[in-house]
């Protein structure tokens, strides 16, 4: 059993910290305050050609499984950029998988190379206001004319879609009604993201500001049949094949994003000075620092054995689920744990402790709420009734 | 032009003050735990050059030597992702403890034994001990010219140009080939590589050569023969004291800031 990262994984770390260290903490807070997408660090990213680290070689990516591209999304967030660096690269890392995987070969080449040169860019169009962890219940319709399919509805929580030209989209093709099962009759697109036809509407948040969070709304948008994913009707399952790398992903990101708190924490905690000593040397500072420290560590090992498992073609579902339910208490409680060991100054902005808060708390809501992944767990690793 | 560059593996400097220990009885650094060593960073700006001058010159090899434990392999294949075309690393328990004249016989042994060479590379001074002797003592034992503290390297048929950063300007110097040029941070930021060449120098193979590999004799090699005994090792206390300057005026105060300067032989 080797717990150590493969030399593969250390480069990635060492050089992916490079780029890192070239944005510095002033960078991202100007970016939290003006709202601005950083162009500038997806650029970087895209030259060293990091966006195709888990693409096939064949079409410009580096052919690398999810632990690589978790070692990289964790060093991401592991910095001052946190979730705004993150989500900035978050859907070229694995988005693409169902083109990859269930696309045909002319699609592929079509869309993967510019997507992985950071020439495209895309978003995710799957939830909807009234359609959220219940999948299968969305509303938005692709109606077929002829060789296209003309779309309408509305998406919910679609990131980076103020400047993406594409959107990977999940609409029904056929009425739940009508079909057997209540996954059936859902499509998956990779379609232009016409503006004629789609209004974006940003969504003011909480934080991660420099990544926009959007309303879509559909009108008759055209999508050519030729952008369908597959086949017509089976979009769910096509979405579900890359749900596991996505949570060990959201994972990785939430463990960085601790790992900056607490790496900030204990530094102030060393240094901070109070009744004639340093802070840190006070027990009910150190405790629950320490009590961080061993929860991150634990939980970035069950994201590692998570992507083991399903870079060697094993089940990994209750695994990739626990280690984004763990990542995401662990790293919210480090961002937590460093406010109250910086006291007041935790929430000023330029100590970037409250920024960090606000950003990790995205990783614990989203993609999936820690509800229904400890439900999950119950149904399939304990062979508990399911409950949802 | 074939360019020989040598780089160096070190502690990692930022690593935190308080998790920095020397062993004062052995004389030895204890390594921080869980702080991985990293590259020197003046080396990769050494690569970087050298991968200029090949290119510039359309065509050569760049060789990457590294002097240093197993794990210094690491920082060859940093530079041979940034662009080397080869890499060797010297390592043999034998030169546990050794100074930097026996590093640079070392090198200089490896660099022969390597052959054709038009130039060597490396950075000013390494981070760890901060001396910036190797580049002196490799061209020393070579018997070819040393350009220290370069800006910029530029090939000039047989010759090197090569400004120099020097305390209050720049100096312009040429030096006949092969000659040795250790280069500053002013030359400018290295690259970074892609993660295909990352992929592609993992794939790379790392010649290792020992201590007899180059001809070194064990009286040559190692601790008990240094050249630079080493009297102590000792983190040096620093004492800071705070001195408020009273006064009615602020002509007073400044006077008596003066006098105060002055009897600190500050002034």
């Amino acid at each position: 059993m080797d717990f150590g990262l493969t030399p593969m994984q250390e480069e990635i770390r060492t050089n992916v910290g490079r780029i890192m260290q070239r944005f510095g903490e002033d960078y991202w807070l100007a970016r939290d305050e003006d709202h601005c997408f950083p162009d500038e660090f997806t650029d970087a990213m895209a030259e060293g050609g990091w966006l195709g680290i888990a693409m096939p070689e064949e079409y410009g990516g580096a052919g690398l499984g999810v632990a690589e591209a978790a070692v990289l999304m964790q060093t991401v967030a592991k910095s001052p950029g946190a979730m705004s660096a993150a989500s900035a690269i978050h859907i070229n890392i694995f988005g693409p998988n169902p083109i990859v995987v269930f696309g045909n070969e002319e699609q592929r080449q079509r869309w993967l190379p510019p997507l992985i040169r950071g020439e495209t860019r895309t978003c995710f169009g799957v939830t909807e206001p009234t359609a959220g962890l219940n999948t299968s219940s969305i509303q938005t319709r692709a109606v077929r004319d002829g060789d296209q399919y003309l779309v309408s509805g509305q998406k919910m929580w679609t990131s980076t879609a103020q400047e993406a030209d594409k959107i990977l989209l999940l609409a029904r093709t056929t009425p739940r009604e009508e079909c057997e099962r209540p996954f059936d009759g859902i499509s998956l697109f990779y379609a232009d993201l016409d503006r004629e036809h789609a209004q974006v509407r940003e969504i003011p948040k909480m934080g991660r500001h420099a990544v926009d969070s959007n309303e879509v709304f559909f009108d008759e948008m055209p999508v050519p049949v030729g952008d369908r994913i597959g086949e017509e009707g089976k979009g769910f399952q096509y979405l579900i094949h890359g749900l596991n790398p996505e949570r060990i992903l959201v994972a990785a990101e939430a463990i960085g994003i601790g790992q900056e708190a607490l790496d900030r924490a204990a530094k102030y905690a060393r240094e901070r000075v109070v009744f004639d000593r340093p802070i840190g040397q006070n027990q009910g500072i150190q405790h629950p620092l320490a009590e961080s420290w061993a929860e991150l560590q634990a939980a970035w090992l069950m994201a590692l054995q998570a992507a083991w498992l399903y870079d060697n073609g094993q089940p990994c579902g209750s695994e990739a689920n626990a280690s984004k339910f763990l990542g995401a208490e662990a790293g919210k409680r480090a961002c937590e744990r460093a406010m109250i060991t910086h006291g007041g100054l935790g929430y000023a902005r330029e100590l970037h402790i409250e920024r960090l808060y606000r950003e990790v708390l995205i990783n614990w809501i989203a993609p999936v709420s820690p509800h229904l992944i400890l439900s999950n767990i119950a149904e399939k690793a304990l062979g508990l009734p399911k409950s949802y | 032009m074939n360019i020989i560059v040598c780089v160096k593996q070190i502690p990692d400097p930022e690593t935190p003050a308080a998790s920095f220990k020397v062993d004062e009885q052995a004389k030895k650094v204890i390594p921080a735990q869980g702080v991985a060593p990293v590259v020197n960073p003046y080396d990769p700006q050494a690569t970087e050059a050298a991968l200029q001058l090949r290119d510039a010159a359309g065509g050569g090899k760049v060789t990457v030597v590294s002097l240093g434990p197993d794990s210094a392999r690491d920082a060859i294949k940093h530079a041979l992702a940034m662009g080397c075309d080869e890499g060797v690393l010297i390592n043999d328990d034998a030169f546990e403890g050794q100074d930097n004249f026996q590093t640079a016989n070392a090198l200089a042994k490896a660099i022969d034994k390597i052959g054709e060479y038009d130039l060597i590379l490396m950075g000013r001074a390494a981070a760890d001990w901060d001396m910036g002797v190797v580049p002196i003592g490799v061209a020393q034992a070579l018997g070819i010219p040393a350009v220290t503290v370069a800006k910029s390297i530029e090939k000039d048929g047989d010759s090197v140009k090569v400004e120099r950063v020097l305390d209050d300007g720049f100096q312009t110097v040429k030096a006949p080939l092969p000659a040795v040029v250790s280069v500053s941070n002013e030359f400018g930021e290295p690259r970074y590589p892609q993660l295909r060449q990352i992929m592609m120098a993992a794939k790379k193979t790392v010649e290792v050569w020992s201590a007899s590999d180059l001809g070194l004799s064990p009286d040559e090699v190692g601790e008990g023969n240094r050249v630079l005994p080493l009297e102590a090792l000792y983190i040096p206390k620093i004492e800071s004291n705070v001195e408020i300057i009273e006064g009615e005026s602020p002509e007073e105060k400044a006077a008596t800031l003066v006098a105060r300067l002055r009897e600190a032989k500050l002034i």
